[in-house]
């Protein structure tokens, strides 16, 4: 892992970040909403591990944020941990798994969504959870369909690293 | 090896926390913490301070990218849009032609209504506070970040810069969307009337009934506060009802359009008329947006 990864992770995000909050969030199918950042994030994670999982997490969520004049550090926060864990997950069990990319984008979509809403229902702020509830499955659809696409994009520009690479806890037998 | 009963030392079924994993873990810490205090100090003064300044000049220097993005997506967007209009044009016609002639009439009793009320007013030497639309400028601008599922904002091209503060209206040719409820130098972001907390009073212009528009549903509002004797009937023009004491001002001034009564009934047990609001507004397709900058400051 070298700081031009860093950079390229950096920039990816950046670009998926002004794309999300520009073009994908008005592509509404049945209550649901691509989110190109959040498979961006979980890509970066699965491939480079949970430092640059929480780190572009927490980029990408002050980008967003900024851009849409939101409270800052909201969506900071939820990215953040979505990254980490994701990145873990790419660290140990999920390495080399060719579902694993989609499985995370499923799983992150539903805990990201609850996410969001836990944090504004904590600050007090109204969110609307019927249409996040309604649109949950579409999201799912939607995130999945852009995981190969993104999946494979950002497999192009940060290389999948050796096993020795990873910052991992997990030792294998055999 | 899989499938083999191979005994581990004790070091091995624990391994060491390595100094690796013990910067994961303090990076982590460190990102959610800051993440934590930028939200509290967010939370706390959203519309001014250091913070909000900085957020600001962010905005403003992301805003380009937005546009460009936005620029980019336009086309297709207008491809989709015209297509989709396409499949209802015939019977949107009729209808739309039926309207016009329906609204000539009313018109040009609205002109001669108008007339006798500025003469009125002159005898009378009437004073007011704003009245839309002549003490508005309107900052046309565009829409650079659309509402997300959790929160219903978007972001418009303008800012501070050209005259916007907290709680101006905004606008579509169609009718009113919300208020500026955040303002950085170049970009502002905008509370829609779908935001669950909104709340706006309106008047029936037919009948002179008042209430507050909320949130209702499948994209529908509803007219809230209607006593049950009141009379409300389907088609009625919703219209902002505008400041009623100088004390207490209201963000938007009389008249701008909101909707039309779509539906109007009593209810065993509900205290109020439901009175169900089509909004004028398309809010599933906002492009081009007006500010009602006020000019008098």
């Amino acid at each position: 892992m070298t700081v031009v990864d860093g950079l390229k992770a950096a920039a990816l995000l950046f670009v998926a970040a002004i794309l999300q909050v520009s073009i994908f969030t008005q592509a509404r199918v049945l209550h649901g909403e691509p989110d190109v950042l959040l498979v961006t994030l979980v890509s970066v994670a699965l491939l480079r591990g949970s430092v640059f999982g929480a780190a572009g997490g927490f980029f990408a969520g002050l980008l967003v944020d900024t851009a849409t004049l939101a409270k800052l550090g909201l969506t900071s926060l939820v990215l953040t941990i979505a990254g980490y864990w994701i990145g873990r997950y790419g660290e140990t069990t999920g390495r080399d798994r060719g579902h694993a990319p989609f499985l995370s984008v499923a799983v992150i979509t539903v805990l990201y969504a609850f996410g969001l809403m836990i944090v504004h229902f904590v600050l007090g702020e109204p969110t609307a959870a019927g249409s996040v509830l309604k649109g949950l499955v579409p999201s799912i659809v939607l995130n999945l369909i852009l995981v190969a696409p993104v999946y494979a994009l950002v497999r192009r520009l940060l290389r999948p690293l050796d096993r020795g690479d990873y910052a991992t806890e997990v030792h294998l037998l055999g | 090896m899989l499938g083999t009963s191979v005994q581990r030392s004790r070091n091995e079924r624990r391994p060491p926390r390595g100094r690796n994993t013990q910067l994961r873990r303090l990076l982590l810490v460190v990102l959610v913490l800051a993440a934590l205090v930028l939200l509290t100090v967010s939370f706390r003064s959203p519309t001014s301070g250091a913070l909000h300044d900085v957020q600001g000049y962010g905005a403003s220097a992301l805003r380009p990218f937005e546009v460009a993005a936005e620029r980019v997506a336009r086309p297709f967007r207008d491809a989709y849009d015209y297509v989709s209009g396409l499949t209802g044009a015939k019977s949107e016609n009729k209808k739309l032609r039926s309207e016009v002639r329906t609204w000539r009439a009313q018109a040009m009793a609205s002109a001669s209504a108008s007339h006798q009320l500025a003469e009125l007013k002159a005898l009378m030497h009437f004073e007011e506070l704003n009245s839309f639309p002549k003490d508005y400028t309107p900052v046309n601008t565009s829409v650079i970040s659309f509402p997300g599922t959790t929160t219903q904002t978007i972001t418009i091209a303008a800012g501070t810069g050209s005259g916007i503060r907290e709680n101006t209206p905004v606008v579509t040719a169609d009718g009113l969307i919300g208020h500026v409820t955040n303002a950085g130098p170049n970009t502002a972001q905008v509370t829609l009337l779908t935001d669950p907390d909104s709340a706006v009073p309106a008047v029936d212009v037919t009948h002179g009934v008042t209430g507050l528009i909320r949130r209702g549903p499948r994209g529908t509002f509803i007219l809230d506060r209607v006593p049950k004797e009141a009379v409300v009937e389907k088609g009625d023009r919703i219209v902002t009802r505008g400041t009623v004491d100088r004390r207490y001002p209201d963000y938007y001034p009389y008249g701008i359009p909101i909707g039309t009564v779509l539906s109007a009934s009593p209810s065993d047990i509900a205290t109020f008329l439901t009175v169900q609001v089509t909004p004028f507004a398309n809010f599933d397709s906002l492009d081009a947006v007006a500010a009602l900058v006020s000019k008098k400051r």
